[in-house]
């Protein structure tokens, strides 16, 4: 079987439509994260939450009824499909105190279904805080690791055009999250530390498909005029792209698995790895090469690569 | 040739280990698969018993999952390091006190080690730390040192006083580690109560402490009371600004909700003290449940504390006695500051029942040194009451009726002997250097985990399954050998999980469901590229060839980037993310191998069978 076998699409004349394109993407991507911000979660704003799951099904305002009138005060939501709710409080060493609270509330007024508690996190402000750090630095250690090492294989205009595809693709997944965050009760979308995880997988896996395109463009610029750049660029984008999908088809095939059957836990995980490849598979094609190619159309510059071995 | 056999020398090498590697697994889930199937109670246990040997091996060497399969408690607990050095400082002063709460709340919200705070703050203030720290003589950067010592010691010494209490509770397995320079990491599987957690946190700190004749404390109460009317009439002179009192006395930490009835009311009361305490005939105070908390907040402000005796402390008692209508009161003593006695001395602890077979009580003996002080501190005050304070709660204060010469001692007013054995174990251990408080805080039932289970397999057989369906779709038979190598891929991580003791989470599970789908990626780039060469014309050998030679270095750079993210992943992130991580890193790892060596040795025996041709690839 064949896809997207023999094609001949002019990439780098459309360029400028898929700039245009990618800076809407961002700018309301952006625009979300000012005006309505992020749905961060307890890892990152520090708090405790509890899972109940009841034996049969219950009614949410019931049961917050219920909590609320034990003087139990946080905010109930269903989580995951199951009869399962999630319980979100400012942060308390003791949880001993806050399950008893719940467990008695629960067991006085909603008899005949019983409840569980499945599931407690409570995270400190201090640890929130570490954690919000020990992010960032990753995500800038793997931006930083990954430029200097495309940068060696490569040159660096294509390692610094490659870092700002994935900026583009983790920036573009943020301003998702923020536009869809709290929209959907299957997936609150919010931002934990398994989006972080996420965030470095994204960035792993973007610049893969990159390098696939790179790598071709190496293997036939080498000695080519300055003049013959578009070209060899159509042609090497051309050629990669049955690859640059596949890869990324298979890949988008395991995470949608996760999606569906890892349950709610991972569900956030899930969903931001799949825009993210997506995302990055457009700009891989759409931004990545487009860029080194103005940028070496702008410097007049002749590419000297290193590391093309064609035997 | 050569070449050629060292390959395949190689993959059969390192299938062997992977099976060698998971047959403890195999053979612990089939062990565990057998002892569930007997009928009776007896015949798995006589199973067990002559299984023993095999059992435990098995256990020990098998795949751990992690405390979310497993269900478990992992807590991150922080020694109060503000209180160390309180503990240390001498001649405090309001302006020590002050400049320490400025220290605590910038701790509280930075990650930032305490005694750069601590150092930063007394700069920022100009005053040398040998004002309150050691020796006048010593300069700043001695007593730094000095303090970081300290808190080094005081969290070995509370690490290794955790373990004690967690074993003499009796937790399989538990796994405890310090992080950084004050946080302390308990990992419990299988432990989802609180009652574990309420072993860790208590200091443990034991006193024996004496307490001021009833007629002391009814005076000091009576101070606090007219120093409160006095507050209540001059705040009533500014007008709006009688309500905040009341509702700002009540407990502000407790989010809970729970206002103490006697302080909501706005209204000055004449006597404010007395609604909250009330006091026997024979000078006994008490305060009652619900006032508890705005008491504790109340003792805890440095002006009522001015109004004390010198040298003395109001503490509330650890249990309630019942009222006479049922109601739960709380006694208040009034004792000295400074210890008599202090735990240190406790050499044993035992908790039983007492005289009369119903109070569970907890015995306790002492070493030499704190025999005989005992026997002076019981002779010296025969008729007076001692209380016995743990960790600021009074248990009893019963009154001496002669000397002890024994060295033993009782705690007894304890409410059930699962308590008491509590204590036993808190007493035994040893009391921590300074305070501990639970910051963060992951437990899953063991019925969450077992979903979490089914879930992750769910994930990984539908995740093979797509995958290999559309490999064989699209490349027909080479897709085959690439499936052939995913296979070889989960079972070399698996493996390497087992073998190097690492236990398998949520996040992990999903790490190798997600490498799954990229360990085909290099077999895509291959493919593709021999697609390309046999499209140029060649021959399906040299296709292989060119293709697997072509290929290598994208695959290589697309590996590597992965690679790193994952390995930085693995260094900044904690916990769950490290397992993710980690599955990552050794499937990524291992596919370089599968995908590349497995898939081409598979080609070259085909091609020597001659059941290769171009369209073998789709």
């Amino acid at each position: 079987m064949r896809i997207f076998q023999n094609t001949n699409f002019n990439f780098i004349r459309y360029r400028k439509i898929a700039y245009g394109f990618s800076l809407i993407l961002l700018l309301v991507g952006m625009a979300s994260l000012v005006i309505k911000g992020l749905n961060y979660g307890i890892d990152f704003r520090g708090g405790s939450e509890v899972v109940i799951r009841f034996e049969k099904n219950a009614d949410v305002g019931q049961v917050r009824s219920v909590l609320n009138a034990a003087g139990v005060s946080g905010t109930l939501k269903q989580y995951g499909l199951d009869r399962s709710f999630l319980f979100s409080t400012v942060f308390q060493g003791d949880t001993g105190q806050l399950k008893s609270l719940i467990s008695n509330a629960l067991n006085d007024r909603i008899k005949g279904n019983a409840h569980e508690i499945v599931r407690i996190d409570a995270v400190g402000p201090s640890i929130a805080s570490d954690l919000k750090w020990s992010a960032l630095k990753a995500l800038v250690a793997a931006l930083v690791a990954i430029l200097i090492y495309v940068g060696i294989r490569f040159e660096p205009k294509f390692a610094a055009a490659g870092v700002i595809a994935i900026l583009h693709d983790v920036l573009t997944v943020l301003g998702l999250f923020s536009i869809l965050g709290g929209l959907f009760a299957f997936m609150p979308l919010e931002m934990d530390q398994s989006i972080i995880a996420a965030f470095l997988t994204i960035a792993g896996y973007s610049i893969t498909d990159t390098v696939v395109v790179y790598d071709r463009i190496r293997e036939r610029i080498r000695g080519q005029k300055p003049s013959e750049y578009e070209r060899i660029f159509n042609e090497s984008m051309n050629q990669t792209m049955s690859r640059t999908i596949i890869t990324s088809g298979t890949t988008l095939l395991s995470v949608l698995v996760l999606f569906i059957f890892a349950g709610p836990a991972i569900r956030g995980f899930a969903f931001a790895v799949f825009a993210g490849i997506l995302i990055g598979t457009y700009s891989s094609i759409f931004v990545a090469a487009p860029l080194v190619y103005d940028w070496l159309r702008l410097t007049k510059s002749s590419v000297r690569l290193r590391g093309s071995k064609v035997s | 040739m050569k070449n050629k056999r060292f390959n395949l020398f190689l993959i059969a090498i390192v299938t062997l280990v992977a099976f060698w590697s998971l047959w403890p697994t195999w053979s612990d889930y089939s062990l565990s698969k057998q002892l569930d199937s007997f009928a009776s109670p007896q015949d798995s246990l006589k199973f067990a018993f002559t299984h023993r040997e095999e059992i435990e091996n098995a256990r020990k060497k098998s795949l751990k999952l992690g405390l979310d399969l497993k269900g478990g408690m992992h807590l991150v607990m922080e020694v109060d390091q503000v209180d160390l050095f309180e503990q240390k400082a001498w001649n405090k002063d309001g302006k020590f006190t002050a400049i320490m709460q400025s220290v605590r709340t910038k701790a509280s919200k930075s990650d930032a080690k305490i005694i750069d705070l601590l150092s930063a703050e007394f700069k920022a203030e100009n005053i040398p730390l040998s004002r309150y720290f050691y020796d006048i003589r010593n300069s700043d950067q001695e007593i730094v040192s000095k303090l970081e010592k300290e808190s080094e010691e005081a969290l070995t010494r509370a690490k290794e006083i955790i373990r004690n209490r967690i074993d003499q509770y009796g937790v399989a397995e538990p796994v405890i580690t310090t992080q950084g320079s004050r946080k302390i990491i308990i990992e419990l599987p299988g432990v989802s109560d609180n009652r574990v957690k309420n072993l860790l946190k208590g200091t443990a700190k034991l006193e024996f402490r004496l307490l001021r004749e009833p007629e002391v404390m009814v005076r000091a109460l009576d101070r606090i009371n007219s120093y409160l009317v006095q507050g209540n009439q001059n705040r009533a002179t500014v007008p709006g600004a009688s309500v905040t009192d009341s509702s700002s006395a009540a407990p502000a930490q407790l989010p809970l909700g729970a206002i103490p009835a006697a302080t909501v009311s706005t209204q000055p009361s004449a006597k404010p003290l007395y609604d909250v305490i009330g006091v026997f005939q024979n000078g006994n105070a008490f305060t009652t449940e619900q006032s508890k908390d705005y008491v504790v907040s109340l003792l805890r402000r440095p002006d009522i504390q001015a109004l004390l005796p010198q040298d003395s402390e109001l503490l509330l008692a650890a249990k309630p006695d019942i009222g006479k209508n049922g109601e739960k009161l709380y006694s208040v003593f009034l004792v000295k500051k400074g210890p008599e006695l202090t735990g240190g001395v406790i050499t044993e602890a035992k908790a039983t029942f007492g005289a009369q077979g119903v109070q569970p009580e907890v015995l306790m003996s002492m070493n030499s040194e704190g025999t005989s002080k005992w026997a002076r501190i019981t002779g010296a005050n025969i008729g007076k009451r001692i209380a016995i304070v743990l960790d600021g709660a009074v248990y009893s204060a019963p009154v001496v009726q002669s000397k002890i010469p024994s060295g033993n001692s009782v705690i007894n007013g304890i409410g059930s002997l699962e308590e008491a054995k509590d204590l036993e174990i808190v007493l035994k251990a040893g009391a921590l250097p300074a305070p501990v408080r639970i910051i963060e805080e992951r437990t899953v039932g063991p019925s969450l985990g077992a979903d979490y289970i089914r879930a992750g397999m769910q994930s990984v057989i539908w995740g093979f399954v797509a995958v290999a369906i559309f490999m064989v779709v699209y490349y027909r038979k080479a897709g085959i050998a690439a499936d052939v190598a995913v296979v070889l891929n989960i079972l070399i991580v698996f493996s390497v999980l087992a073998g190097f003791n690492a236990s398998l989470s949520l996040p992990g599970i999903a790490g190798i469901v997600l490498t799954m789908g990229m360990a085909v990626d290099a077999n895509v780039l291959i493919y593709e590229r021999i697609r390309e060469e046999l499209a140029e014309g060649k021959s399906v050998l040299s296709a292989v060839t060119q293709g697997y030679d072509r290929a290598f270095s994208s695959i290589l750079d697309s590996h590597v980037t992965t690679l790193s993210a994952a390995f930085l992943l693995y260094t900044y992130g904690i916990g769950p993310i490290q397992g993710f991580a980690v599955t990552l890193l050794i499937g990524t790892s291992a596919s370089l191998f599968t995908a590349i060596v497995v898939t081409r040795e598979i080609f070259h025996l085909l091609l020597a069978k001659n059941l290769m041709s171009d369209k073998s690839f789709g």
